[in-house]
């Protein structure tokens, strides 16, 4: 199908977006690399009045690493990830996550601040980021805050960002050399939405861990308390010691009702469990 | 419209298209080059797959005037093109193609993988092909050739480009556009509004009783006694008041409750006209409200029953839900009963939430009247029509449960 008629917009440079989506009295969207408002327009799902193009802005498109973190701008694709064109500071975790997402030609256009204000639960780096601890700043015309990701994602399809706001950049911390990883994503065919996500950044020397359980039908389940999952303690001996009915009671605690559906998630995150311990 | 200037298969061109002209349909239909196809328009199928900037993109979620500045190659731009000269022989010696309909994005992915893979993996190959569909050849030739192309291009000892020769960040395409103010692109005017139309909502004739396809189950509490709650709900604009969205377009009957809801999922806002009716059952405090209606925009329709009983608790009343529905039309593509478990959950909350200030005496929050903000599922409760559906686009439309 093709899109309603709207107007469009390809604003000089940040301000000037930020501008643009300020005094836009009418509905007007942003448009990044259009991977996922492209179907919706073509569906008719959306038909906003205005679409602004923040594709070409240059301040999104920049990456710089500042003391312990990678500060991304949110128009880096999923395809710059994949091929290393930006310096990789979680030891090859980004890049993996990267290199599974949709198709080539999706990932030469889409965008990582695309996929997060996107914030479809089954998208990969809405559950990725969350475990890797990132952040985001959001701006507007009256300026900047940074929100943690366990706070942007609000629910299916529904993040924090607020009319007039622009994802700016993207913060992920440097992954210590002691921390594991672990990544697990389950879809019946290659380069589809997950049907269940599954990521664990665990650092048995410092007992910390993070663990998300993603591609639930809401906002992801971030454990950064993880210790409960792995009998009270997180050592060495994590793989061992994970707890499949704690992580099943959190499911069921965050409404998923199905037990198929919490067997699957849980099997998903123990894979990635696994893949971290190896 | 726009002008649009950039360089199609090494030619430039400048012609004027309308914002929303996809650049396939822009190289298609403005500049006959329908080398291109277009298959499922929305990213999933692959047929409509061109070079932008020299990689892989689907012109189809791409609109022309987005690529201004930016270099196109449609696969009539690949006929001197030496990895594709060998893959088109080789795509005739293994019968890679039957109808052809998926051959040009196919070769154009396929030479991506040429260039990008190290070795002629055959796994690597079919993940890397997972992204252009073909109807006809099982893909087993498909496989079989451009295995044979790489295998021979590293026989002579080409190097692979595991970047596929991509230097700068940003989506493809993007970047080489100027900007000066007279680009600013015509605004278009407002679309029609949305208002309900009293002859949409009376269009539903008949509100028939119906087997829904999916099945929810809900509960919430109040702090009143159930003969309380029992009573309100047979106010049925005071109920219609607590549901986000919603609105009577006509006085409402408890035969005949016409009226609308808006809902916005994310990006999505569907506006469902239609009518429901209203059954009590005071004997057991339970009751019944089937509902019809339909989104003009998405041309989707639902049918809605809610099945609601009171249960005395210490602390008041707790409602049970059981919410049934069936929905058809293109939402329901898109639509996952997981995800309007979800939105459903998040509009009972609300719903009970005014309920509860109503009850008190209090008027329900500001938001009512407003649209329904934040994942809605739409149901309506007491009043109009029914429908939920949420969103998810893209490969997930087998999605079943
Ligand atoms: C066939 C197909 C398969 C896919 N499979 C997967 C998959 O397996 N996993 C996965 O994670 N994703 C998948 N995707 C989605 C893909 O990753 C998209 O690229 C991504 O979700 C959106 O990025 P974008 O830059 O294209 O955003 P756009 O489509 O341009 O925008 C998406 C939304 O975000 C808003 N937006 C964009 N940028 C910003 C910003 N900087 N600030 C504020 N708002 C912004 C837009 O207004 C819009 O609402 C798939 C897509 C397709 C077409
Ligand atoms: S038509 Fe573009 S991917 Fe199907
Ligand atoms: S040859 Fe017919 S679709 Fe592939």
């Amino acid at each position: 199908m093709k899109p309603a008629p709207f107007g469009y917009e390809r604003p000089r440079d940040l301000q000037a977006a930020l501008a643009v989506l300020g005094e836009a009295k009418t509905s007007a969207k942003i448009i990044a690399g259009g991977q996922s408002l492209g179907p919706m327009l073509n569906l008719r799902l959306v038909e906003p009045q205005l679409i602004v193009d923040i594709s070409g802005l240059a301040e999104l498109k920049q990456v710089e690493r500042r003391g312990d973190e990678l500060v991304l701008g949110a128009c880096v694709t999923h395809a710059d990830i994949e091929d290393g064109r930006i310096p990789d500071v979680t030891r090859g975790a980004m890049q993996g996550v990267a290199g599974n997402i949709a198709y080539r030609a999706v990932r030469n256009r889409g965008t990582v601040g695309g996929s997060l204000s996107h914030a479809d639960p089954a998208a990969d780096w809405v559950s990725a980021l969350s475990a890797l601890g990132a952040r985001l700043t959001l701006r507007s015309l009256s300026g900047a805050r940074m929100v943690a990701m366990e706070d942007f994602i609000v629910g299916a399809l529904e993040s924090a960002l607020r009319d007039g706001e622009i994802v700016e950049t993207i913060h992920v911390p440097a992954m210590p050399a002691s921390a594991h990883w672990g990544y697990a994503k389950s879809c019946r065919k290659t380069g589809e939405f997950a049907h269940a996500i599954g990521a664990i950044l665990i650092d048995p020397s410092a007992a910390t861990a993070r663990v998300v359980i993603g591609a639930i039908d809401s906002a992801p389940v971030v454990i950064t308390n993880a210790a409960e999952l792995f009998g009270g303690r997180i050592a060495g001996d994590y793989k061992d010691r994970f707890d499949a009915r704690v992580a099943d009671v959190l499911l069921a605690k965050a409404g998923v009702s199905n037990a198929a559906h919490r067997h699957i998630h849980v099997n998903v995150l123990k894979r990635a469990v696994s893949e971290a311990a190896a | 419209m726009n002008m649009i200037a950039l360089t199609v298969n090494q030619r430039a061109v400048q012609v004027s298209a309308e914002p929303r002209t996809n650049l396939a349909d822009f190289v298609r239909d403005k500049l006959d080059l329908t080398g291109t196809h277009l298959g499922c328009e929305h990213g999933v199928c692959g047929a409509c797959t061109v070079l932008l900037d020299g990689v892989p993109a689907r012109s189809c979620i791409t609109y022309a005037v987005a690529c201004e500045g930016a270099e196109v190659t449609t696969i009539e731009g690949l006929d001197e093109d030496d990895v594709t000269t060998e893959l088109r022989a080789a795509f005739t010696r293994e019968h890679a193609l039957q109808c052809g309909y998926c051959t040009p994005g196919m070769l154009v992915s396929a030479r991506d993988l040429v260039l990008r893979l190290p070795q002629a993996d055959e796994r690597l190959i079919r993940v890397g092909l997972t992204g252009n569909l073909c109807r006809c050849t099982g893909y087993v030739g498909i496989v079989r050739a451009v295995q044979s192309v790489i295998e021979a291009r590293r026989a002579r000892n080409i190097a692979p480009e595991p970047d596929g020769g991509r230097k700068i960040l940003g989506p493809v395409g993007s970047g080489r556009s100027v900007h000066h103010g007279a680009d600013r692109a015509e605004r278009m005017p407002p679309l029609g509004s949305e208002q309900t139309s009293p002859e949409a909502a009376s269009s539903v004739a008949s509100i028939p009783d119906f087997i829904p396809a999916t099945v929810l189950t809900q509960h919430f509490s109040v702090a009143h006694p159930p003969e309380q709650v029992f009573a309100m709900f047979d106010d049925i604009a005071a109920v219609a008041a607590c549901l986000p969205g919603a609105s009577l377009t006509a006085p409402p009957k408890p035969e005949r409750v016409e009226g609308a809801i808006r809902v916005r999922i994310g990006p999505i806002a569907a506006t469902f006209q239609g009518a429901a009716r209203v059954e009590q059952s005071p004997a057991d405090m339970s009751g019944r409200i089937v509902g019809i209606g339909n989104d003009r925009r998405s041309r989707s329709s639902t049918q809605g029953e809610i099945r609601y009983r009171l249960v005395p608790i210490e602390q008041g009343t707790r409602v049970d839900l059981s919410i049934g529905y069936t929905l058809t039309g293109m939402l329901a593509q898109v639509g996952r009963p997981g995800l309007v478990r979800d939105l459903a959950a998040r509009l009972i909350a609300e719903f009970a939430g005014n309920l509860d200030r109503r009850l008190s005496g209090s008027s329900p929050g500001d938001d009512t009247a407003a649209e329904l903000n934040g994942m809605a599922l739409v149901f309506s409760l007491l009043r109009a029509r029914v429908a939920r559906w949420v969103g998810r686009f893209s490969s997930k439309n087998d999605e079943a449960t």
